[in-house]
């Protein structure tokens, strides 16, 4: 079994990576697939949908959340946002997390009940959420 | 008189009033609603009276009403173009 990351396709043959590429995919926290060798006829498939290691998430995802929730509570452009950012952290009360909601679900198309809501409290998790309802819609 | 309600019971009147502002096929009617529950909740949002909080929420109860009514109406006479504004 070796990790591979999405931009980086492995052929069937056992192949030696470089030790800067091998630095490169272990430093960053892309995200990452682990991928059967044998199973597949020679072409790995990159889904996330089994194994989910570090972040679960797809970056653009994380990002059009992080875009979404920064014109919403009109944050100044330097202020940083990462994914374990909680909303509360950046100022914003129940009725913005309810406004962001609303603004992710006309985004990406989706519903969210009641009770998933209540869980949402950091951008990772709004954007796993929405990752979840997507793949359940398609 | 209406006791309190609770925290959830506001938000989830405030999640309906925005998802019927989304049916409105209007763009001028849907942009208004969404601002103005967004106004009147903000607006609100510091009252500790618990009876003038029941009134409150008794108010936004009849706006929803009154909102979900007219966007049924509305979609009976559909504009055929979108707004320029939303494209």
């Amino acid at each position: 079994m070796a990790s591979v990351s999405a931009n980086f396709v492995c052929s069937r043959t056992s192949v030696r990576l470089p030790n800067q590429l091998w630095q490169m995919i272990t430093s960053k926290s892309l995200r990452l697939a682990t991928v059967g060798w044998g199973r597949t006829p020679g072409f790995p498939r990159l889904s996330s949908s089994r194994f989910q290691i570090s972040c679960a998430a797809k970056k653009e995802t994380v990002d059009k959340v992080c875009e979404i929730v920064r014109k919403q509570l009109a944050l100044p452009a330097d202020k940083e946002i990462t994914p374990q950012t909680t909303f509360t952290d950046l100022g914003a009360d129940s009725l913005d997390t309810v406004e962001i909601v609303m603004g992710l679900e006309e985004e990406f198309d989706i519903t969210v009940q009641e009770d998933n809501q209540d869980n949402i409290s950091c951008i990772q998790e709004a954007a796993d959420l929405i990752e979840q309802l997507v793949a359940n819609k398609s | 008189m209406a006791t309190k309600p609770t925290r959830r019971e506001v938000l989830s009147l405030f999640r309906s009033l925005m998802r019927t502002a989304r049916e409105f096929t209007d763009y001028n009617i849907r942009e208004y609603t969404k601002r103005r529950t967004v106004d009147a909740f903000r607006h609100n949002r510091k009252l500790s009276d618990p009876a003038e909080v029941a009134a409150a929420f008794a108010d936004g109860k009849s706006q929803l009403g009154v909102a979900k009514r007219q966007a049924v109406v509305y979609s009976l006479y559909a504009p055929s173009i979108k707004s320029v504004m939303e494209m």
